[in-house]
């Protein structure tokens, strides 16, 4: 362990700073100059459904991110079957979770990265492209015959189409999921809803009489008292809300280039904080605030607090997902229950806003170093990332480990099962093993959330199955087709964003808690202009135009 | 000021020979401004004190209840640390848990004493703090040391370097590319090296030695001594307050830090405690900080993170009753220039 990473690091040392400076200033080579002389290991007939196998034992170096929960152990069971599947093994830069990315970032601008960078989310690869140290993946994907695939089948194609910069590349692997998953919603005391015979709304109007029957029985407490509220001032809630009605706030506003939204009916970005629904949504919230459904502290309140406001009975209602739900419920006494909502709908109708894109943004995914283009194994290291993380084969094993030995059954006719003795999250709870960090299975760094519909549901126990079923009758909003930005149009979009961000984010809280009447939202919207809205919606209405012309 | 007590007591023998040899006595009564401001002092506190005054003893009372005040603000937040780590998670969740442990169990700490690697980044800790402390001490002492001789060539250039380094530095990526290209990646060079001089220390060292009588290191000089003599049986000997000052501030530096550990060390089993601790506390708040699926980024319960906290901090806190006692004096000596 300690030997590898040594030589690893004199083979990058010894170069210095030459090194350095050809890494930063050389631009990727062309797609043309791949293949040759990079075979070595590599399989000639690996196709979909191939079980890729290097055919002499290769080592990758991988940024290896180590979690608390499951501490990175090198004598995981599932490094031995991966090395017996695919003669494979690893020479791994291991990287605390807390600050993966500091880590990653220096390694990446020091030359000195690994050749495997799993769990980047799109848009953080953004900052290694001018730099020429990160490969752009899209000229080598033609190596990944089940990336391809997966790609066609599901129909990703006009989201890949969102990673891609300028030079109309990408440069991050992202995680497939063959539909929209949605996991947060809000939660509710399950106990609450059945004493006051208040039947599960799915609705926000559900949930505001919900609420006000809530009230109505204890009219000295707040129904809802939020947390998410870091970095964002009600993260969840006002995502989820503004979703509804068709519009962008909450930690979903930053999803969307910073407030630049994509509106399908005009075909172009507007500005998301001075939309008329975003007027009708504030509105909606500042009233079930005036009928005192709201806690004052509800945006701005740390987790902890709201959480034991929720657990000591002085609120019912709070942001969840269905982690949440297997941590909440065990902090709650008995006889209380905590439950997920189906997914509230507003004037939008049954339709999920989809996050730049849901399905390659919702886990992490892989960037490949540069140098690794110059080694004898870059097409067998194609083909490997290609099996393990995008195959059915591959994101089963790193999912759920191998049948008989951690799961039995089959996830394709739902009769998976963990090992009796195998625990995971809620599945198992009485199981003595654990399956991510007694076997190395379930491992952040290779499950990606990617798959099909039936691999990600076998991860959840019957209530969250439930919540799954009841969103799969819901549509998807048009995508926002690509609009990358120029590197000085980057510049000029991220300071005035901040700014209007800022005024954005405080102005929205101000209308809701009642602080500013929603007779001044007309001079509101004049301060965003002044601030430079309407500038920085066109910039990137340029982008989308020049991205049009010049890639079709 | 408070210096020179530590320095006659420290060498009353050596003092009375130096002034038998005649070779204090020329400066010995008239001193520099600052070693005749301390005369009169010294002569006030000799006197008796007044009777306090009603004023006087209000004050007291007040002062009293006032610092006891701070006092307690101090400790609450560790006692409170204490008291989840010997609590169950249920009721530290539930905001139960102020000074007295609720659902008092241990298994908390077998959980996280059974855990191979906290032991193996405490030993790190341990070995890369008393190694950083001893490498930073030496280096530190000699430095300051020699910056103290006024007759030194360069002396300001030198400072001047020192200076420097306090306000500009190369940043992240720069220094990483040089401990990498010096071959000092996961060794305790990565932590010891680039932390071994502390400017603020270096110029309270500084300021110290400069205070310090020149007639002993003259006579002995006559005497016959070199200067690294001087340095180790005559200056040393006689700094221990500031030494054991300074040693302190490395300790906690070196004890207290994780990001040079985190950055140079690119395997867990070299990694420090601190970093341990970190990932462990951290991870519960970076869970919630986005929409991304939290699914495979398990939580770590709030009484592990208190029981990680409380085996870390004690050790450290244990060093400060036995250094206490030149640790009054030591942090003021050298602050006023005589």
């Amino acid at each position: 362990m300690h030997q590898p990473s040594r030589r690893q690091f004199l083979a990058g040392a010894g170069a210095g700073a030459a090194a350095l400076a050809v890494a930063a200033c050389s631009n990727p080579p062309s797609s043309s100059s791949a293949s040759a002389g990079s075979q070595a290991g590599a399989m000639k007939s690996y196709g979909v459904g191939t079980q890729f196998k290097a055919t002499e034992p290769l080592t990758f170096s991988i940024a290896m991110l180590s979690n608390p929960a499951y501490p990175y152990n090198a004598n995981w069971p599932f490094f031995k079957y991966l090395k017996q599947m695919t003669n494979v093994s690893f020479n791994p830069t291991v990287i605390p979770f807390a600050d993966y990315n500091t880590k990653t970032a220096t390694l990446i601008n020091a030359g000195q990265a690994p050749m495997i960078i799993p769990k980047i989310y799109p848009g953080e690869e953004d900052q290694y492209v001018a730099g020429g140290a990160i490969l752009a993946v899209s000229d080598y994907v033609h190596l990944m015959p089940n990336f391809q695939d997966k790609v066609a089948k599901w129909n990703l194609d006009g989201d890949l189409n969102q990673l891609r910069q300028a030079n109309g590349k990408y440069y991050l692997l992202p995680s497939l999921l063959q539909s929209v998953w949605q996991d947060y919603t809000l939660g509710v005391r399950g106990d609450i809803l059945d004493k006051l015979a208040i039947p599960t709304p799915s609705t926000w109007t559900g949930v505001q009489s919900m609420m006000l029957a809530m009230k109505h029985a204890h009219p000295g407490l707040y129904p809802l008292s939020d947390r998410f509220n870091q970095p964002t001032p009600g993260g969840n809630f006002l995502n989820i809300l503004s979703a509804a009605y068709g519009t962008a706030a909450g930690w979903g506003y930053q999803a969307f280039n910073n407030g630049a939204y994509w509106d399908a009916s005009s075909g172009a970005f507007v500005f998301a904080g001075t939309m008329p629904q975003y007027k009708a949504m504030v509105t909606f919230a500042n009233q079930m605030y005036n009928q005192g459904l709201i806690d004052p502290e509800s945006f701005t309140q740390a987790d902890t607090i709201a959480l034991q406001k929720l657990t000591s009975g002085k609120s019912f209602v709070i942001s969840e997902n269905a982690q949440g739900v297997v941590t909440d419920q065990a902090t709650l006494s008995s006889g209380q229950t905590i439950v997920k909502l189906p997914l509230p709908a507003g004037p939008l109708g049954k339709t999920l806003a989809q996050n730049a894109s849901g399905r390659i943004s919702s886990g992490g995914g892989v960037m490949i170093s540069s140098k690794a283009l110059s080694s004898p194994n870059f097409t067998a290291l194609m083909q490997f990332i290609d099996w393990l993380y995008y195959s059915d084969a591959g994101q089963l094993f790193a999912k759920w480990g191998v049948q008989g030995v951690t799961y039995t059954g089959s996830v394709t006719d739902g009769t998976f099962k963990l090992e009796p003795d195998v625990t995971w999250a809620g599945l198992n709870p009485a199981g003595k093993k654990k399956l991510n960090a007694d076997f190395g299975f379930f491992n952040g760094v290779f499950v990606t959330y990617t798959g099909t519909t039936e691999l990600l549901d076998s991860q959840f126990p019957a209530a969250e199955l439930a919540f799954q079923k009841g969103m799969a009758s819901w549509g998807i909003s048009p995508l926002a087709p690509p609009a990358p930005l120029t590197t000085t149009q980057t510049q000029s979009a991220t300071l005035t964003g901040t700014t209007l961000l800022d005024t954005v984010q405080s102005q929205t809280l101000q209308f809701i808690l009642g602080k500013r009447p929603l007779s001044q939202w007309d001079s509101y919207v004049s301060e965003l202009n002044s601030q430079g809205a309407s500038q920085f919606v066109s910039t990137y209405n340029q982008a989308y135009t020049t991205y049009k012309q010049q890639h079709g | 000021m408070v210096s020179e007590p530590a320095v006659t007591e420290g060498a009353p023998a050596r003092g009375a020979r130096l002034a038998a040899l005649g070779k204090a006595a020329p400066r010995g009564p008239a001193g520099g401004p600052g070693r005749g401001g301390i005369v009169p002092r010294g002569g006030r506190g000799a006197r008796p004190w007044p009777p306090p005054t009603r004023g006087y003893r209000v004050f007291r009372v007040i002062n009293a209840i006032i610092l006891a005040l701070v006092v307690v603000a101090v400790l609450f937040p560790f006692l409170n640390v204490l008291a989840q780590s010997f609590s169950s998670e249920r009721y530290i969740n539930a905001g139960q848990v102020n000074l007295w442990p609720r659902g008092f169990n241990l298994t908390t700490y077998e959980h996280v004493m059974s855990d191979p690697l906290f032991w193996e980044n405490y030993r790190n800790t341990i070995f890369y703090t008393v190694t950083a402390t001893v490498v930073a001490m030496v280096v530190t002492t000699c430095y300051a040391y020699v910056l103290s001789k006024p007759r030194l060539r360069g002396r300001k250039v030198l400072i001047g370097i020192a200076v420097f380094t306090m306000f500009f530095n190369g940043g992240i990526i720069p220094n990483y590319v040089l401990v990498s290209f010096l071959h000092m990646r996961d060794t305790v060079w990565a932590i010891a090296l680039p932390n071994a001089i502390n400017i603020f220390n270096l110029l309270v060292m500084k300021s110290f030695f400069e205070n310090m009588p020149p007639e002993l290191e003259e006579a002995a000089a006559v005497d016959g001594m070199d200067t690294y003599r001087i340095l180790w049986r005559i200056v040393l000997p006689l700094s221990k307050a500031v030494i054991a000052t300074m040693t302190l501030f490395y300790a906690v530096m070196f004890w207290n830090s994780w990001f040079s550990a985190f950055l140079y060390m690119d395997n867990q089993g070299l990694f420090t405690v601190t970093v341990y601790l970190r990932n462990v506390v951290d991870s519960v708040t970076s869970v919630a900080s986005g929409q991304q699926s939290a699914g495979t980024q398990v939580q770590i319960a709030a009484n592990i993170q208190a029981v990680t906290v409380v085996l870390v901090a004690v050790p450290i806190l244990f060093v400060y009753p036995f250094i206490q006692r030149y640790f009054v004096s030591g942090v003021t000596l050298g602050a006023v220039k005589g």
